[in-house]
């Protein structure tokens, strides 16, 4: 049975805990508690959630823009993707991330995984939507036949237009994987000097005059991008 | 704006490696993250040092996230929060002279960004309130200074066991005000 008194010893202690106030041997016997004792780890939590509350009163400042760079760096080891997206004015298309089993179904049910053609290698899949949801076309990969499989799930080509697929690679420049058909299945063969960036690359979506841009390179910024990401099967 | 589902669903992928996740969390949540470690570290070079390992420990432990019982952004600014702490006291054990802070005393809300509980926001400040001045301000301390007993008792001119027993009893005030 536990006291009121040794209850609020334990409230006290818990909430010193969290300020770093104890000596090193007094937060090691606390971790020992800690470890098996479920309520003191929910007096932690509870200690957490309100000290946080003592920086509300700090404004946030934005990190100057090299930083994120740097980090995804260090992270990723991949430099500069960030850089450019930012010059093409690309909000990441992934805020809500994507299922993985969703695109195993995709994949599934694209008939890329049954019949003669299943391929033996990994394969990639990326989303590109547009924030608002109303053009959405997810990709499969296959490195071993460099075959971009598109399926347009939801919206179009304005009239008149056309939607180009792009392959956005490390310090490179966009190159034009081509134009998604009229259909809702596009099936494109990556040109064998792309292959080796498609994984891990970024694929986007610009709406473009009929036919695809005319200069070659994207007439304006990306309207929805996703990056190809191995799929775990 | 991210809501609060958003940074957990964030959070969720990123335990499965996924970087565009990463991205959005940086985007959603950094300038908090980094409001919080310059106004700890009071110091805009190491601030962005602390910054970047801060997101290196958030992505390594995504996965233990949902384990932790505590809300997103409590758990990034309490990793931010607790980096900085421990850069100030390696500084001070340096030997170096910490600058005198800003006010501290001044919690009044900003305009938050960031989804977070407003009920509970408005708890601990009302709950502070009730403690005595000097009290609320030697958690205040503890908290975002990183202030020890020893550091405390010498700011307040009292014994150590005597800051120790009066931090307890504020501690335990404000505990017994939250869960009112």
């Amino acid at each position: 049975m536990t006291t009121t008194a040794e209850r609020e010893d334990d409230w006290t202690l818990t909430a010193e805990y969290a300020l770093g106030l104890l000596t090193p041997a007094e937060s090691a016997a606390f971790e020992d508690r800690l470890a098996v004792d479920p309520a003191f780890r929910a007096d932690l939590a509870d200690w957490h959630e309100s000290f946080a509350r003592l920086t509300d009163g700090i404004d946030p400042v934005t990190p100057p823009p090299g930083l994120e760079d740097r980090l995804t760096e260090r992270l990723f080891g991949v430099p500069e993707r960030r850089g450019l997206l930012r010059r093409l004015g690309l909000v990441p298309a992934l805020a809500g991330g994507l299922v993985a089993a969703l695109l195993v179904l995709f994949v599934t049910n694209q008939g890329l995984l049954t019949g003669p053609d299943v391929p033996e290698g990994p394969i990639y899949a990326t989303e590109m939507a547009t924030p608002a949801g109303d053009l959405v076309v997810r990709a499969a990969y296959d490195p071993a036949t460099g075959t971009l499989a598109l399926d347009r799930d939801a919206g179009a080509a304005p009239p008149g237009r056309s939607l180009e697929v792009w392959l956005i690679a490390d310090g490179a420049d966009p190159a034009s994987l081509g134009i998604l058909s009229d259909d809702p299945r596009t099936d494109l063969t990556v040109a064998a000097d792309h292959r080796a960036a498609m994984p891990g690359g970024l694929l986007a979506l610009t709406d473009e005059p009929a036919g695809g841009s005319p200069s070659g390179a994207p007439s304006g910024a990306p309207i929805a991008s996703g990056t190809v990401r191995i799929l775990e099967l | 704006m991210a809501t609060l589902a958003d940074l957990e669903k964030m959070i969720g992928r990123m335990a499965l490696g996924d970087r565009a996740a990463f991205t959005s969390l940086y985007g959603s949540t950094s300038a908090k993250l980094f409001g919080v470690s310059l106004r700890i570290l009071n110091d805009r070079a190491e601030a962005e040092d602390a910054l970047q390992e801060v997101f290196v420990k958030v992505w390594h432990n995504a996965g233990r996230y949902q384990s932790n019982g505590l809300s997103p952004m409590t758990w990034l600014i309490t990793i931010a929060r607790n980096h900085a702490i421990d850069r100030l006291r390696a500084r001070k054990a340096g030997g170096a002279q910490m600058d005198e802070a800003a006010d501290i005393a001044d919690a009044t809300p900003g305009p938050e960004a960031l989804a977070m509980a407003g009920s509970d926001r408005a708890r601990i400040v009302a709950c502070m309130g009730e403690l005595d001045p000097a009290r609320s301000d030697a958690v205040r301390r503890a908290y975002l200074m990183g202030d020890s007993y020893a550091e405390l008792a010498a700011r307040y001119d009292v014994p150590l066991n005597t800051i120790r027993t009066w931090l307890r009893r504020s501690l335990l005030k404000l505990r017994e005000c939250l869960s009112r």
